[in-house]
């Protein structure tokens, strides 16, 4: 069957413009995307870039978004994205930087960020030594993230890079989790450190597009939450954040519902007189509208002795 | 038609216009409440989830008693009590030891059977589409409305939509929009982020999300973007005119609370609504409606 390839195009030899070419080639009826591409590639336009490595839906290397919905070209079936007639346009990823056509820049989309978070192990004595092993649930664990062959679907959805394309982003923050949950792994606090430094966790929406995204179900944004929750139990080292926690827990813990005024405030910090100036602004239209919550005056609700119980014991527990 | 009510801090702390506009318009639909008065927040996802599970499985414990389900009315409220009650209701070793060492001393047990619901999914759910629709009294004809669902309405999709049946869940409040005779504008941001969860760790691209949201709803037509989640409205309302500076644009787009956009096709008096409320002025939205009656 005939199909037209509407494919994105951009070279940064010639202007550097985005634009599309569109090729029509013959198809078998099972064939992939993948495959239309190589033909296009070996039969109309050899300058045509993609990229092909393992052509069997494992290495990550080819997802593209074809007719808006992401995917790897080499598993994609053609026949599924032409029911509606016989085209298929094929972009790149929204977030990643283009080498050419369809080659990303790898490095600054992924590699550089991988590296950011020291992806690798800093052990302490083995086993044999007195030192932790992993037991088997924990190593269970390990390996579903370790299972991440790094497409970038879950940067795709990332809903901060497209704003910040600083933020680590979900991929490398989930290699983070690797050895953080990890209990051979003695960099423990300085570790948490690395990650809640600016366009780390704290900077992540928890939005679970991410979630959404990965083929491989390993859940990315859980496991940053997984990591948020070790840090609040440790100590967060970001001061602002570590501020933020520290004023929602104490107005739960205390009241058993959020003191939002406090929130703001205490967020900023009581001696942080720039800071609390620049609330001020927003505060008054607020408090013109009647709708400004005013720091402090915060009644109880019924049972909030009991939420203090739930919390006292939870913190006995984290530590 | 009964729920034990959830409506949850910002509902009458930071958006104080949404817990009224939500009973009056329940009962205008002839939905009964019975508010949880005793129960906590539900740690909004910034609590650590050893503390946040005990704490909603004791507000689970508490409806479960009363035999009622729980309505809320934000969706982060929902994502996270949807996000602990599939922990709870999934694994009974789990629920066992959170009985035990959480809420037994307060004579209560989660047995796993309540069902959480935002009030957006009660009406498709539980409500019905035709009896919603022989209750609008002002169909909202030719007001352009986008649709911002909040993250946890949408995400993430083993709890949200657990089988098909509950595929709809991706769709209501553009379904609703229509359903109440507007028009619904849609955009590329509108099951995104708001941005509100990272205003105090990173405003910049808090604003930016905001900016882009709102600015691209405008951009296309709408009049109102309409959001089921308070804390969603909190930034996309409450710091618009500071992400108009941030991208040096107008946007001025007024942003309605589900239950006002509601109670305005079934027929309430705008001024009933406390649409006056909002930092982004929803006067333009007001005179639009009101000429429609």
């Amino acid at each position: 069957m005939d199909v037209t390839f509407k494919v994105y195009r951009k070279d940064p030899e010639k202007d550097n413009k985005p634009g599309r070419s569109n090729y029509t080639v013959d198809v078998a009826e099972d064939s992939t995307i993948m495959d239309g591409l190589l033909k296009i590639r070996d039969e109309q336009d050899g300058t045509l870039a993609f990229r092909a490595s393992c052509l069997r839906g494992y290495c990550g290397e080819c997802t593209v978004k074809a007719n808006g919905r992401s995917c790897f070209t080499c598993t994609a079936k053609v026949k599924a994205f032409t029911q509606k007639g016989p085209e298929i346009q094929l972009d790149p990823l929204r977030n990643m930087p283009i080498i050419k056509d369809l080659v990303y820049d790898w490095d600054a989309f992924l590699w550089n960020k991988i590296k950011a978070v020291q992806p690798w192990l800093e052990p302490g004595e083995p086993a044999s030594n007195g030192g932790k092993p992993v037991t088997e649930s924990e190593m269970q664990d390990l390996r579903k993230v370790m299972s991440c062959y790094y497409c970038g679907l879950c940067d795709e959805g990332c809903t901060v890079l497209p704003v910040d394309f600083d933020f680590l982003g979900p991929a490398a923050l989930t290699k983070g989790y690797r050895f953080v949950f990890d209990p051979r792994d003695t960099a423990g606090k300085d570790r948490l450190k690395l990650l809640e430094q600016s366009k780390g966790i704290w900077d992540c929406v928890h939005c679970f597009e991410a979630t959404e995204h990965c083929p491989r179900g390993i859940d990315p944004t859980k496991r940053i939450m997984d990591i948020r929750d070790k840090a609040f139990k440790v100590g967060i080292s970001n001061e602002r954040v570590a501020r933020h926690h520290k004023s929602f827990a104490a107005s739960v813990k205390e009241s058993g519902w959020l003191d939002e005024g406090r929130l703001a405030v205490e967020s900023e910090g009581l001696t942080n007189i720039k800071g609390l100036a620049a609330l001020l602004p927003t505060a008054i239209k607020a408090l013109i509208r009647g709708k400004a919550p005013i720091p402090y005056l915060h009644s109880k609700r019924p049972g909030a002795d009991r939420i203090k119980r739930i919390f006292e014991k939870g913190e006995k527990d984290n530590k | 038609m009964k729920y034990a009510f959830y409506p949850g801090c910002v509902s009458r702390g930071g958006c104080p216009e949404l817990y009224p506009a939500a009973v009056k318009v329940s009962g205008a639909l002839g939905i009964e409440l019975e508010e949880l008065k005793d129960a906590a927040c539900t740690g909004a996802g910034v609590l650590p989830q050893n503390i946040s599970d005990p704490i909603n499985a004791r507000t689970f414990a508490k409806a479960e008693n009363l035999g009622l389900p729980i309505m809320t009315i934000c969706s982060t409220c929902q994502g996270v009590m949807l996000q602990a009650n599939h922990r709870l209701k999934s694994d009974p070793e789990y629920r066992a030891k959170i009985n035990k060492e959480y809420l037994a001393e307060e004579g209560l047990e989660y047995k796993g059977t309540v069902e959480v619901k935002h009030l957006l999914w009660v009406l498709f759910e539980d409500y019905g589409v035709e009896r919603l629709k022989s209750l609008i009294k002002r169909p909202l004809t030719g007001l352009r409305v986008s649709p911002f669902y909040g993250c946890f309405l949408r995400r993430p999709p083993e709890v949200v939509v657990p089988t098909k049946a509950e595929a709809g869940r991706k769709t209501y409040l553009n379904d609703l929009i229509r359903i109440l005779g507007a028009e619904c504008v849609d955009f590329s941001g509108m099951g995104k982020c708001c941005g509100f969860p990272i205003i105090t760790a990173n405003e910049q691209n808090s604003l930016a999300m905001v900016g882009k949201h709102t600015g691209e709803a405008k951009d296309k037509g709408a009049d109102c973007m309409v959001t089921p989640c308070p804390l969603c409205h909190l930034n996309l309302d409450g710091n618009q005119s500071k992400a108009e500076a941030q991208e040096g644009r107008d946007i001025g787009l007024p942003i309605i609370h589900l239950p006002q956009f509601l109670g305005m096709a079934l027929g309430f008096d705008t001024k009933d609504l406390d649409l006056k409320r909002h930092l982004v002025s929803a006067d333009a939205v007001e005179s639009k409606v009101n000429m429609l009656t």
